[in-house]
């Protein structure tokens, strides 16, 4: 997870959160209850105010120490298999799908696999569990993460009719079209191995996202 | 031509004015009222419809996408992020879901989105952009942190 945390600094969220609990305080029932005699009580506003950005002071290392464990504790729940039914999300011919183990998803327009063929979809974006959310930027790691899929039928959509007119202008046009679709269904979605703390892949030029 | 009846087989032999009429009524037969029984009537509103039906097919994708905004922006705010900053945030930190999953993770997998709110929240503070603004209140009250409360 330190790869998401690279690069941001985080902001302590204390402050702001005991701010909103007292201000939650003055809204609470009881007081206005208590001040409804009162014909020119004003509820108080709820109108949120824009913040100055303040950039704190945090050490790296108290920074790396909350990455670690995170972690250490996602690492453990996939260890013990406690991570629950994963739901992924998937880019797959220029769309994005949320799928999880199971799933039938229709690809549309020309997509050369065959009925039968079982492919690893590989550019997955996001993977989450239970308890615990893996982020890619933009994909996670390839190793890390496995989603079977077998392709089950391919056809073509119901016609779809072009009609096209201009009124008083004597044009009118007409074609027909079907495209072909295919269905794909999700076998599994696995997570493979440990999360490392720094699985920055090297950038690969080849690489086609 | 396939003759289903004798009757059609009769037709069949005059001129195409029928048949040409007949495909117009296939078409108009779940119309209301003379657009459904006469045929210069039938053939205006079916024309009408072939044409709403065409551009409809590219109006739905906008629609769609205007929804899904929509959404996305509803759940940032929830946690004081306008939709341009939580959409440019998330690209700085290489972040590409597209809008239509993330409304679909802001109403299914409400904690993953969470995530991506205090993600985004942090990097846009970072970056100094505009749009970031106190949490809700309201958020406060109902929001996950006392929902999901073991």
């Amino acid at each position: 997870m330190s790869f998401l945390l690279k690069n941001i600094v985080n902001l302590p969220r204390s402050g702001s959160i005991n701010q909103l609990t007292s201000s939650f305080r003055c809204l609470s029932l009881t007081s206005q209850l208590s001040t409804r005699h009162n014909l020119n009580y004003k509820p108080p506003k709820i109108i949120a105010k824009p913040i100055t950005p303040i950039i704190p002071q945090r050490s790296p290392s108290e920074d790396l120490k909350a990455c670690d464990n995170i972690i250490s504790k996602v690492n453990n729940v996939i260890s013990e298999k406690e991570e629950g039914r994963l739901f992924a999300v998937i880019h797959l011919c220029g769309k994005q799908f949320k799928v999880t183990s199971g799933d039938i998803i229709l690809v549309e327009g020309y997509w050369p696999p065959t009925i039968g063929d079982e492919v690893r979809l590989e550019k997955v974006l996001l993977v989450g569990g239970n308890d615990f959310t893996l982020i890619g930027r933009p994909i996670v790691d390839k190793n890390l993460v496995n989603v079977q899929a077998t392709i089950i039928e391919k056809t073509l959509t119901h016609t779809k009719t072009h009609f096209k007119k201009k009124r008083r202008k004597q044009y009118m046009r007409i074609n027909f079209q079907r495209s072909p679709n295919t269905m794909i269904r999700i076998n599994s979605i696995d997570i493979s191995g440990q999360i490392q703390a720094n699985s920055l892949e090297k950038d690969d030029s080849t690489k086609i996202y | 031509m396939v003759f289903t009846s004798a009757a059609l087989f009769v037709r069949a032999r005059g001129p195409d004015e029928f048949w040409r009429k007949r495909r117009v009524f296939k078409l108009a037969a779940h119309f209301h009222g003379r657009p459904r029984n006469v045929y210069t009537f039938a053939v205006r509103a079916v024309h009408r419809a072939l044409v709403y039906a065409t551009k409809g097919r590219k109006l739905k994708k906008l629609d769609m996408a205007e929804l899904w905004k929509t959404r996305v922006s509803a759940s940032a705010e929830q946690y004081g992020v306008s939709f341009d900053a939580f959409k440019n945030s998330l690209l700085k930190s290489n972040i590409l879901l597209n809008k239509k999953m993330l409304a679909d993770l802001a109403i299914w997998e409400p904690r993953s989105f969470e995530a991506l709110a205090q993600l985004s929240r942090e990097r846009a503070v970072v970056e100094g952009m505009p749009g970031i603004q106190e949490r809700s209140v309201m958020n406060q009250v109902y929001g996950l942190k006392n929902l999901l409360k073991k």
